[in-house]
């Protein structure tokens, strides 16, 4: 139990710091894998909380995830390397105010919840996984198949917004030199 | 004891595949070899790029070499010679090896180096193209256990290997195992001649003698896994089990290098649309055939 704790808060702790790092660094890159790492902390704390099917998939999602938005921000940003001393923040006032009375929010529902007893025994990691299949395939599965078809759907169609429609720029072009 | 054991399989397999890979490329065949390298870059001085991003430089090589170590932890050599069995052992194994991606991106990254980061960002591509092809047939193959546990799919496959049962989704997770650890034809972050070494480009000394082993162990790992996953694990007649898993693994691993070999290297265009064209399809296929046997064939 106290090993337990000790792996909480260390990972928790882990996350915390990480996400610290992805607003202090100037690097795009740093910044993304920063990220990543608070991310796999995370992961880390649902294994040290013996759900280790939603662990083990936290880490690996947010592997290949993270390093994908690090190519777009590497890609979009003027001073990717974070070499040209630029400063990257903004609305620097409102951004502080908004964070802290956030934290201060979580803070407070994290202390004032009823969380009930805590769990003095979990099934083994084989009967959660099943246990989770079942739920996915059986009373939520309309959930997830909607939250999938939406996510194809924004996919498909962010694909075609970005595709240039060739024909008819060209055709506008001759008709404009015409 | 059980971590010792399998931690001097790994090693013995990476340098009995860095000899074999000294034999092809001289055609001499010298069990010492490796050794006398692996000192020699000791010996050498370990250049620092200027101006490199620091912690990713150095963090990369121990970081590839810690997630090829992470995913054989869960993989069987016999029922009981394993580090840990993991009720989501196949999942793991998956999770483990997408900090590859992020190991090569940081050694991309990390030097400051043209080559290194266009190899690097290469490999975010090649990701793209092969990580569905790790993924799906794993789903097939837990979908005949009914498990993920790494013991539970080898179980299943007592009577009838995978590769017989599922012949497709092998082939298609043995590509996809040889595009993870960008051997050749897919070693296009490190390409040689092209990129004058990719990702070990910046590389030296002893940072270079780390990269070098987490990639041989790489393909160990991954050498196991198509063990595990496809060729029956530790099952076959008169040799105890941890031999069958031994040999199992030494051969896919040595097939994948003879593979590399005799094959040009692949064009990252080409390989996208291989993999996305009819690769998933495939992969898909394989999917809706094996849950059609599962469901017929009692």
């Amino acid at each position: 139990m106290y090993a337990q704790a000790f792996f909480v808060a260390v990972f928790g702790l882990a996350a915390i710091g990480f996400g610290v790092v992805v607003f202090r660094t100037s690097s795009m890159m740093r910044s993304a894998l920063a990220l990543l790492f608070s991310m796999t902390a995370v992961g880390c704390l649902f294994l040290a909380m013996q759900t280790e099917f939603l662990g083990v998939l936290q880490i690996m999602m947010m592997a290949t995830e993270m390093s994908i938005m690090a190519i777009f921000m590497v890609m979009f940003m003027m001073d990717p390397g974070g070499l040209g001393g630029m400063d990257m923040s903004h609305q620097k006032r409102f951004s502080i105010g908004a964070g802290v009375s956030a934290a201060v929010v979580a803070i407070a529902v994290a202390l004032l919840s009823d969380w009930g007893p805590a769990a003095e025994q979990v099934v083994d990691a084989e009967a959660q996984t099943r246990a989770l299949g079942m739920e996915l395939l059986g009373r939520s599965m309309m959930i997830f198949e909607t939250a999938g078809i939406t996510i194809l759907t924004a996919m498909i169609a962010a694909t075609a917004v970005a595709i240039p429609v060739q024909n008819l720029s060209s055709k506008d072009d001759k008709e404009a030199s015409e | 004891m059980t971590v010792a054991i399998v931690l001097l399989a790994l090693l013995g397999s990476a340098w009995l595949l860095a000899v074999i890979e000294g034999w092809m490329a001289t055609g001499r065949l010298s069990p010492a070899a490796p050794l006398f390298r692996g000192l020699a870059h000791l010996g050498r001085e370990s250049i620092v790029p200027r101006s490199p991003d620091r912690v990713f430089f150095e963090a990369a090589p121990v970081l590839l070499l810690v997630v090829a170590v992470l995913g054989m932890a869960v993989l069987p050599l016999a029922p009981d010679l394993i580090i840990a069995d993991l009720g989501t052992g196949a999942l793991f194994v998956n999770a483990a090896l997408a900090y590859v991606l992020v190991a090569v991106i940081m050694a991309g990254w990390g030097p400051d180096g043209a080559y290194g980061m266009i190899g690097g960002w290469r490999f975010l591509g090649q990701l793209i193209a092969y990580s569905m092809l790790i993924v799906m047939p794993i789903t097939a193959v837990a979908m005949r256990a009914e498990s993920l546990v790494n013991t539970a799919i080898v179980g299943s496959q007592a009577g009838l290997w995978n590769i017989v049962y599922q012949p497709l989704g092998f082939v298609l997770f043995y590509i996809a195992a040889m595009a993870l650890a960008f051997r050749a034809p897919f070693d296009l972050p490190s390409a040689e001649g092209e990129l004058g070494g990719g990702v070990d480009a910046e590389y030296t000394g002893v940072r270079l003698a780390v990269l070098r082993l987490a990639r041989l162990t790489l393909v160990v790992t991954l050498a196991s896994a198509t063990t595990v996953f496809y060729l029956g694990g530790w099952h076959g007649p008169l040799l105890p089990p941890w031999a069958w898993s031994l040999i199992k693994t030494l051969a896919v691993a040595v097939s994948m290098l003879l593979v590399g070999h005799y094959l040009p290297r692949i064009r990252e265009a080409d390989l996208m649309r291989w993999c996305w064209v009819l690769g998933i399809p495939l992969a898909l296929l394989n999917i809706i055939i094996v849950g059609l046997l599962i469901l017929v064939v009692p």
